[in-house]
């Protein structure tokens, strides 16, 4: 593997996202935003919180493909993108060094420091992620801990990763080559694992 | 005043952090599906009103934050910093139409929601400018000194459902 993960991390970092003067922020072929990490987190705790035992699934199910919906299309815009063919690209040999060399950006962005831990080309990925943002919801329940493990951003943009490596030609309409994986959270600092992991696998019915 | 960010990076946990607090990216496409989650969840709980306040919540801490660290106590200056921490995080541009301690009217002729929304899924049939609104509440918060949920933000015209603008008016 020809990924220099800590260059990338070093140099992806300091991209910068500034507003125009319309107050809008366009890269990366998207409109991005800049809030606070507590904004995604108090609000995931409060949705989670306040839907009975029944339907939870459901809504954690939603938020899970807002982020897939964000990681293939914002993730379609990263690996197409001038920066990405600036910093990255000279390093991508092959399918798996792109999804390498989208782990590191990932964590430039400050997701989390998330990396492959495993992955079988077009079948499996395992990824191990520290220090991510959405742990941080355990410090707003009881004992800094939370019942259910809460990474709903990194299990849709893990799999929205695997769609763009494995999933055929990007969609700009998301309505081929979208979910066909689908990732599930097997670790979580949020329950009191020491690392995140999470598995993501071909979806049954793709 | 010109409003001051000051961005730096945690080389060892990889966080980025703005006036020393956790900020990160997302893009228009996790705004708008967490709205529409919000709005779709009406039956079952109150979605809108959930990411309204969280809105307001988080974003008066950040407001009321800058403006006591710098010592910012000039109502007019409180509001320009404001209306420039809008844009600088990428929800878009606001002007008070009017603006007193006891409400008035908000223009936001240019919004994350409104854009990401219309690029995403074209026209509907209600607002959405739900985290938009619960900014203002936070705003009208912070720059009168008064308590989170002093204020009523309901947005009467909405670029979605096909005006030129959004308006929102504020209430005690």
């Amino acid at each position: 593997m020809a990924i220099d993960r800590n260059k990338i991390i070093e140099q992806m970092s300091k991209v910068s996202a500034e507003a125009n003067p319309d107050g809008l922020i366009s890269a990366f072929n998207v409109l991005i935003n800049s809030f606070p990490a507590e904004f995604w987190n108090m609000f995931t705790h409060k949705m989670v919180d306040a839907v009975s035992e029944d339907i939870v699934d459901a809504v954690e199910e939603l938020f899970v493909n807002a982020a897939h919906e964000c990681g293939y299309h914002t993730g379609y815009g990263i690996i197409t993108s001038k920066e990405w063919d600036a910093i990255v690209k000279p390093m991508v040999e092959n399918t798996e060094d792109i999804l390498h060399g989208a782990y590191a950006v990932f964590t430039a962005w400050g997701w989390g420091k998330a990396e492959i831990v495993e992955l079988t080309p077009g079948e499996k990925m395992i990824v191990r992620a520290e220090d991510y943002y959405e742990s941080d919801i355990k410090d707003s329940y009881p004992g800094n801990k939370s019942k259910r493990m809460m990474a709903y951003m990194i299990r849709g943009v893990s799999g929205a990763f695997m769609d763009l490596a494995y999933g055929g030609d990007y969609d700009p309409t998301g309505e081929a080559g979208m979910y066909t994986f689908e990732c599930k959270q097997t670790k979580g600092i949020e329950t009191g694992d020491p690392y995140g992991e999470f598995v993501v696998s071909k979806r049954d019915d793709s | 005043m010109k409003l001051q960010l000051d961005k730096s990076f945690d080389t060892e946990k990889c966080r980025h952090y703005v006036n020393n607090r956790l900020t990160v990216l997302h893009c228009h496409h996790y705004a708008t599906l967490f709205t529409q989650l919000a709005i779709d969840a009406k039956d079952i709980v109150e979605g809108t009103k959930i990411l309204y306040e969280t809105s307001e919540t988080v974003f008066f801490e950040v407001l009321k934050g800058y403006f006591d660290k710098n010592n910012i106590t000039d109502k007019a200056e409180r509001l320009g910093l404001a209306q420039e921490m809008f844009s600088a995080v990428g929800l878009g541009k606001i002007e008070p139409d009017s603006f007193d301690e006891s409400g008035g009217l908000v223009e936001m002729p240019v919004s994350h929601l409104d854009e990401g929304w219309l690029k995403k899924w074209g026209k509907h049939n209600s607002p959405v400018n739900y985290i938009g609104a619960g900014y203002i509440a936070a705003m009208y918060s912070a720059v009168f000194d008064k308590p989170v949920r002093t204020y009523t933000v309901e947005e009467q015209e909405s670029k979605v459902t096909g005006a030129k603008k959004a308006v929102l008016k504020v209430s005690l």
